[in-house]
């Protein structure tokens, strides 16, 4: 997939202070819609039409204006698209939720999306100044609950069987990340 | 009654309509109570009408919302509903809103919201919902508590009230729970235990 030739500029869309060693986040581009599957969170199947829409949808409206942003989750080495993440906020960016999606080809997936998770608080939280950063994390993504806990995110509810899986269910752990640099009064 | 969904001893539920826009920015208008969010705002039909509108465009529906009405009289007094639904993993968010404050105190947010997790639970087939509060909202969350609704945790700093950031509590309801929960309260209303 990194050899398509389409995909080669996008290495000049890599942010500086996304970039892991094995994934980077970038801002979703049209030719994103070849793989909707990898990154779009849909009930149902999606194809190209569809995941269009979705991007001309998600990019209406300039930069932080908009109440939820997505990036895309590729691999350093290659390019490919192999999850996205949403920065979503109700409140004008003071707080924000995120939401992984990752390819469902992938057998690593949940340690691709630690790492993408590692990247996306420290620029939330450290640069962008938020005061909370929330991620709803199934409990069997372990790799993910382990940087989570490794960024100092602090499990604060558990919702029982949250999420569906073959033969059983999972609880849905929420992880925040509180900004310390805030002088908060608490209630 | 105009095309229940569900009927209960004094209130049903039934789809909204546009119609309804009109009548919820009056409740708006007419809010007395400051303590359930960080403020009160003014609210247009208009805006009522687009969210209306927009539920049903999508099939299965993203959110659902319900008007609330009083058998007696056929009033409308507010809306429960079902948010951020996920269909493949059985879950919602719910969420109540009636009024004018007249309308509180008389159990009906209990009737309804019973009806609405019946909605849910049996005709819906969820597996757990979720609800919300702000920490000062302490008559909502005892409302939670009596429909069955556990303790789950809280989102922190999640708003703003009396120059402070407070916490929002999380509460869950399983299914099982709930079929506890309400048979325990058809039998309060059965032995005309009045519950409160």
């Amino acid at each position: 997939m990194g050899s398509d030739a389409t995909l080669r500029p996008l290495q000049d869309l890599r942010p500086v202070y996304l970039l892991g060693s094995r994934v980077y986040l970038r801002a979703m581009v049209e030719a994103d819609k070849e793989r909707g599957a990898a990154w779009l969170d849909e009930t149902f199947p999606v194809n190209a039409a569809r995941a269009e829409a979705a991007l001309k949808e998600e990019h209406r409206g300039w930069g932080w204006r908009r109440s939820s942003r997505r990036l895309a989750i590729a691999l350093a080495e290659d390019e490919e698209v192999v999850g996205s993440a949403r920065v979503s906020s109700h409140n004008g960016y003071r707080t924000c939720r995120l939401t992984f999606v990752m390819a469902p080809w992938r057998d690593d997936a949940d340690a691709l999306r630690a790492e993408a998770l590692e990247l996306l608080v420290r620029w939330l939280r450290d640069e962008n100044e938020l005061m909370v950063v929330t991620a709803d994390l199934p409990a069997d993504e372990r790799a993910t609950i382990a940087a989570a806990e490794a960024l100092g995110m602090v499990r604060n509810a558990r919702l029982r069987e949250w999420f569906g899986r073959p033969g059983g269910r999972v609880d849905c752990l929420v992880y925040q990340a509180l900004n310390p640099r805030w002088e908060v009064r608490d209630a | 009654m105009r095309s229940p969904l569900l009927v209960g001893e004094r209130l049903y539920l039934r789809a909204m309509e546009a119609g309804d826009a009109e009548v919820i920015a009056q409740i708006d208008a007419a809010e007395t109570d400051t303590f359930m969010w960080r403020s009160r705002v003014p609210t247009s039909p208009m805006e009522h009408v687009d969210s209306i509108t927009e539920m049903y465009k999508h099939q299965p529906p993203r959110y659902i919302w319900l008007a609330v009405c009083l058998k007696d009289g056929d009033r409308f007094i507010g809306n429960v509903g079902v948010v951020d639904i996920d269909w493949l993993h059985r879950t919602g968010e719910t969420a109540s809103q009636l009024g004018p404050a007249e309308v509180r105190g008389k159990e009906y947010g209990t009737e309804a919201k019973h009806l609405l997790l019946e909605y849910c639970f049996d005709r819906l087939h969820l597996h757990v919902l979720t609800s919300e509060v702000d920490e000062p909202n302490t008559r909502s969350a005892a409302a939670l508590a009596k429909q069955g609704y556990r303790p789950a945790g809280r989102r922190r700093w999640a708003d703003v009230k009396d120059g402070r950031y407070v916490d929002a509590l999380v509460f869950d309801l399983t299914r099982a729970e709930w079929l506890a929960a309400r048979d325990a309260w058809r039998a309060r209303r059965a032995a005309g235990v009045t519950p409160r």
